[in-house]
């Protein structure tokens, strides 16, 4: 067992280090001898044993005789270790690559490979930016109402709905992607406003009143106040100069902000968001499976094409 | 004498942990090192075939080494000395040219290394040579009956390791010889591990050849020396044969040299020749009396001590003085390669494990092996202690 653990374990420093690659060799003999069924004629395992309990020996003499004494059962305990330790390994290098984080699809919890969990984290339905913690595998497109918001529909296959806040920093990160994404593929694509402060709670009537006057503007619109600060969008008469900028009758989407037909729609809007059971923005759904926070663009592109992405 | 001193011309000892590994390869002294050094950076030509001046200074350095070497075995003169690459070289070459012929007797003892064992066997497969073995008595000292008994049986060769590398035993040469000679037999000594340690003058030994390497007493690797009574070497047939052995040749015949030049195929080792004759040099002035006194002091505090484990057998006799600087022992049940491998990983403690190119022996006695410690005159006291504590610690756990 120990020259299989060896074997495992001086390849892979023998990668970077080319003074293990003969111990690497010797253990590869032995494990080879294994295999077929000979024993093993090297002595690589009491060599290596020998150097192993000797260095200890330098250290903690009590240390050193545990481990003579138990040197196959942790030989054992190592090696199931270090398979399972490989596999784990594998699995996170798989979700990692898949879904951008190496715990599973919308996993939070650490990852080497993206510390700070920026691919997890979202601006929460309460207000603050964190690590995504709602319960990511109820998020859902089922009996979502899209036709409520604003749509560009090429009446193809393929879909993407983008809910997002315009003043939340993983909405915004997570936005050039998905226009990239959807000017790249032919999709049907949907966004929903999902504001997470307060203050953006205005843009709701606007939004839906802009996209009712001039749905091409609309998209422009959208554009804008996710290129601009945030502390801009904030402020009414900001969003008011874009508006008039890109050519809407700005008075008129006041007055329409204002109606009670659309205070009702933008309250309509708000409940089928919550039948997605969102927890935090963004939160994109590619061909209907959900995405919680900001994706590498790899995610999102293997998603929407499945097999054609290989 | 200053062992402090002398430990710095050892570059290996300053950092390097406790060498007790010393009847493998001795190490180097400084002067050993400059002289190799400076044939590759100064005059790194060949010697005896060109006629330039860098050409002339190589043969005379080597010239010089061969002098210094014939005289420190006390020869008759300088052509007596072959250089080779080791003692192996050199007992092979005895044995392939001293024309042994089928039902000639080659008599050695039961304790020979491996080059002083195999050539044997290859030849009484080849030639029909009859080897011939003289059992040791019971301590491992050589039986001087025994070989008087194996004498009468007509012997042409008496093939013998002057020291013993598995337990240090030094055999009674001189009588040896005396009643070899006495019997028209021939004598060849292995002097591996005699020569780094004693005084050899070959004249009072009387002994026709001795095979010597250079790494065991301070020289270079690849380096050795067969000595050989210059009568008998011009009877021996060449060995290796081909540049520089020969005066002159046509496409069908050729004029060999005198000795050594005969044996001396090829271009040679001019850097660990050289070498070679420094080691020499270096050993004299320490000299043979102060060397044995530190490894008599060394080996009889291990003795001591070791005497002291549980089960812990010293291979050969028990008194120190009979076995130059070499402990070599075994414990029944612990793995001596284990004691060994942990003694280096634990404190850098180098020590052999095996069976020491002796398997004959081993595989006769039926034990697996032995932790051999091979000190010389740069080992210190407090390296032996050291030594000795560790191994209480190692065997603690094993």
């Amino acid at each position: 067992m120990f020259c299989i653990l060896a074997f495992i374990a001086l390849s892979i420093i023998s990668i970077f280090s080319a003074s293990h690659r003969w111990l690497a060799k010797e253990a590869f003999d032995c494990v080879f001898r294994r295999i077929t069924l000979r024993p093993c004629t090297t002595g690589f395992k009491e060599k290596m044993k020998a150097q192993l309990v000797g260095t200890l020996l330098s250290r903690s003499a009590i240390a050193a005789r545990i481990v003579n004494r138990h040197f196959e059962l942790l030989s054992w305990i190592l090696f199931i270790t270090t398979v399972a330790s490989i596999f784990w390994t594998g699995k996170g290098l798989y979700n990692y690559y898949m879904y951008g984080s190496c715990n599973g699809l919308n996993k939070t919890g650490f990852c080497a490979l993206d510390p700070k969990g920026e691919n997890n984290k979202v601006s929460q339905t309460g207000g603050s930016c964190v690590d995504g913690a709602g319960d990511e595998s109820k998020v859902t497109l089922t009996s979502v109402d899209l036709s409520l918001f604003p749509t560009v529909d090429k009446g193809v296959k393929d879909s993407v709905v983008f809910i997002g806040c315009y003043s939340c920093d993983y909405t915004r990160k997570a936005y050039p992607l998905i226009q990239k994404l959807i000017s790249e593929n032919q999709v049907n694509y949907t966004f929903a406003h999902y504001p997470i402060k307060e203050e953006m709670l205005y843009l709701l009537p606007i939004g839906y009143c802009a996209y009712n006057q001039d749905q091409n503007k609309y998209w422009r619109l959208n554009d804008k106040l996710f290129a601009s600060s945030k502390e801009d969008i904030a402020k009414k008469e900001f969003v008011e100069n874009i508006l008039g900028n890109l050519g809407y009758d700005v008075s008129a989407i006041n007055s329409c902000s204002q109606s009670p037909q659309t205070q009702a729609a933008v309250v309509a809007q708000r409940i089928e968001l919550e039948k997605t059971n969102i927890y935090g923005t963004p939160l994109v759904f590619v061909n209907g499976k959900g995405l919680v926070g900001p994706k590498p663009y790899r995610v999102y592109e293997r998603i929407l094409k499945g097999f054609r992405f290989w | 004498m200053d062992i402090t001193k002398i430990r710095h011309d050892f570059p290996v000892l300053s950092e390097n942990g406790i060498y007790f590994d010393n009847a493998c390869q001795s190490l180097r002294p400084q002067s050993v090192i400059n002289a190799v050094t400076e044939y590759y950076q100064e005059y790194s030509a060949c010697a005896g075939r060109s006629n330039h001046h860098l050409a002339a200074k190589v043969t005379q350095k080597c010239d010089e080494a061969r002098t210094r070497i014939a005289k420190f075995l006390h020869a008759k003169r300088k052509e007596e000395i072959v250089f080779t690459r080791n003692t192996t070289e050199g007992i092979n070459l005895v044995a392939n040219t001293l024309n042994l012929k089928e039902g000639d007797v080659v008599l050695t003892s039961d304790k020979e290394h491996n080059s002083n064992l195999i050539p044997w066997q290859i030849l009484h497969r080849k030639s029909g040579i009859i080897h011939r073995i003289v059992r040791s008595r019971d301590d491992n000292t050589f039986d001087m009956d025994a070989y008087k008994q194996a004498l009468e049986s007509g012997v042409k060769l008496v093939s013998l390791g002057m020291t013993s590398n598995l337990d240090g035993v030094t055999i009674p040469a001189a009588e040896i010889i005396k009643l070899a000679h006495q019997d028209g037999a021939v004598v060849l000594l292995d002097a591996a591990q005699a020569i780094p340690h004693q005084v050899i003058d070959v004249r009072k030994l009387d002994v026709d050849f001795l095979a010597f390497s250079g790494h065991k007493m301070l020289g270079p690797s690849g380096t050795g020396v067969l000595y050989g009574k210059y009568e008998l070497l011009e009877k021996l047939s060449p060995f290796l044969v081909g540049g520089d052995t020969v005066s002159s040749s046509t496409y069908d015949s050729c004029e060999f040299l005198p000795p050594p030049e005969k044996f001396e195929a090829g271009l040679q080792d001019y850097a660990g020749i050289i070498g070679l004759g420094e080691a020499v040099s270096y050993l004299e002035r320490i000299g043979f009396a102060q060397i044995q006194k530190q490894e008599y002091a060394l080996n009889s505090y291990i003795t001591e001590e070791l005497q002291k484990i549980p089960n812990l057998v010293i291979l050969g006799p028990s008194d120190p003085k009979e076995r130059s600087g070499i402990i070599s022992f075994y414990i029944s049940g612990k793995d001596h390669h284990q004691i060994a491998l942990m003694l280096d990983a634990s404190t850098k403690i180098m020590v052999r494990s095996g069976q020491h190119c002796v398997h004959s022996w081993f595989a006769d006695r039926k034990i697996p092996g032995s932790v051999r410690a091979s000190v010389y005159f740069y080992n210190t006291l407090e390296e032996a202690e050291l030594f000795v504590k560790e191994l209480h610690k190692v065997l603690s756990i094993l």
